[in-house]
């Protein structure tokens, strides 16, 4: 098996919003981290990816089978913003609930994250915090021998202790090289730390699919006066802005320009500049 | 579908106690001014509540979203709340029937003729009820399933009249009066398994976000 998950052609449209032939695949044993501002389409995309809203056209597969049936959704361990459990129940009585719903639960490996997470097994949800709620949701997603972990947002709100807490453990889980992850956030220094590629998706579109080191090692922002910035070749730029003193110039090749403009000052990019750029930027 | 059922009995179970104890103490209390088998009309509607507090916490927790990630179907999910439903009204009904068989037990006249005309007036007007009630809690706003389901309810009787009034014009219902009433709950039996057909059909379409 190649990919994870593999979306094809994904086209949806709402009154105000098309989610435009998105395509891109969640190769086995990787992380993607799933990027774009709020309203990009990121969370409408794996919206359409798990059957929870219709899609007009495109193919999705996961693990290998464009049916999402019942044997497939065992496999699948999906976390959104919030706990998404009814508040009254604990975890313990949660506990109760999966086990009837999916037939790979496995109680121990639920209750030893419990404890790993230092969660109360007695206590209701609405009484916990919205970091305790998220790890609830985690621990739930990863106690039916999950191959395909999906979080929407899921690290959204979260201080960064939590925060880090919830990366170790998604690197923990795709230690095995079957275990795949697809995590949507804006929130890219996250990204940053764990992601293997990197999906940036603005307004409905794939803008690019890419390995984060080669995002983090070749992309780079030149930073330049107006009389540099005239003499740019327009093909070297991805996007641009200007602000107060200098013109800011989004580009793919930091070494290969740097030889080509060898007085320019080229910096690497972070993931949140070149999102930045590409969504504030010209072209 | 049992993993589902299960969070639903634990959402509802205070809900469900409260409605029983208050069905066994209510039954006692009418048996001075009614029939005592007249709570077997009010028992199955009354119990069946817990349902839309179910569907009501659903929509709040944003669990439907949730669930259908899960291994369990979309016509499961809605099957479950009808099954549920039907559960809650037996449930209520055998409560219902403790008050009534303790006082013919001590002597007070409940007939077999009673209980099941007020059985199956109760159990009509429940299984009518629900079969409006539970596809507009998924088509509509759920948060409103409550209003639907006590609007459903009155509908329900007019219903039952109607139907009976209908029944009339073939058999006499003043002498087969029990009969004309097991053919309304035949129809609302009916009913309700149509309309957990068209609630099935309407959530498999439906966007859930």
């Amino acid at each position: 098996m190649n990919n994870a998950l593999k979306i094809s052609g994904l086209t949806k449209t709402y009154k105000d919003f098309m989610l435009d032939h998105v395509s891109f695949a969640v190769p086995c044993g990787s992380i993607v981290g799933l990027i774009g501002e709020n309203g990009a389409g990121k969370s409408t995309t794996i919206n359409a990816a798990l059957g929870l809203i219709q899609k007009e056209s495109g193919v999705v597969s996961i693990l290998e089978h464009e049916s999402l049936d019942q044997d497939i959704k065992e496999q699948i361990g999906v976390v959104f913003d919030g706990s998404n459990y009814p508040e009254i129940l604990s975890p313990r009585k949660l506990n109760r609930v999966m086990k009837n719903i999916y037939q790979s639960w496995d109680e121990q490996t639920y209750i030893s994250l419990l404890q790993q997470f230092s969660l109360p097994p007695d206590k209701r949800i609405k009484q916990f915090s919205k970091g305790m709620k998220m790890k609830l949701a985690i621990s739930a997603a990863l106690s039916h021998h999950s191959k395909l972990l999906i979080l929407d947002e899921a690290t959204s709100g979260l201080d960064p202790v939590v925060r880090d807490d919830i990366l170790d453990m998604l690197l923990d889980f795709v230690q095995d090289e079957e275990h795949s992850i697809l995590v949507s956030s804006h929130i890219t220094s996250d990204l940053e730390k764990i992601a293997d590629y990197i999906v940036f998706i603005h307004a409905g579109k794939v803008i690019f699919s890419r390995p984060k080191d080669e995002l983090i090692e070749q992309y780079g922002i030149l930073k330049c006066g107006a009389a540099q910035f005239d003499a740019l070749d327009r093909s070297d730029i991805i996007a641009y802005r200007k602000l107060d003193y200098e013109w800011q110039v989004l580009i793919s090749d930091r070494e290969k320009l740097q030889r080509k403009y060898p007085k320019a000052l080229i910096v690497p990019a972070t993931i949140d500049e070149i999102m930045l750029l590409y969504v504030k930027g010209e072209k | 579908m049992r993993g589902v059922l299960v969070k639903d009995l634990y959402i509802a179970k205070s809900n469900i106690l409260v409605t029983l104890v208050s069905l066994i103490v209510l039954g006692f209390g009418l048996s001075f001014l009614l029939e005592p088998s007249a709570l077997l009309v009010l028992a199955p509607v009354a119990s069946t509540t817990a349902v839309f507090i179910s569907i009501t916490s659903d929509a709040a927790s944003r669990w439907n979203k949730n669930v259908i990630t899960m291994p369990v179907s979309r016509s499961q999910i809605i099957g479950e709340k009808y099954v549920f439903y039907i559960l809650l009204a037996i449930l209520g009904m055998g409560t219902a029937l403790i008050p009534c068989v303790i006082l013919a037990l001590l002597g007070v006249n409940v007939t077999l003729h009673a209980l099941c005309l007020y059985g199956s007036i109760g159990m009509s007007a429940t299984l009518l009820a629900g079969g409006i009630s539970l596809p507009c809690a998924y088509v509509f706003d759920p948060e409103k399933s409550q209003i639907v389901f006590m609007m459903s309810f009155m509908a329900s009787t007019g219903i039952i009249a109607g139907l009976v009034l209908l029944i009339n014009l073939f058999i006499p219902v003043k002498h087969h009066i029990l009969s004309a009433f097991h053919i309304v709950l035949l129809i609302s039996v009916f009913w309700f398994i149509l309309s957990y057909r068209i609630a099935a059909k309407i959530y498999q379409k439906q966007d859930i976000t």
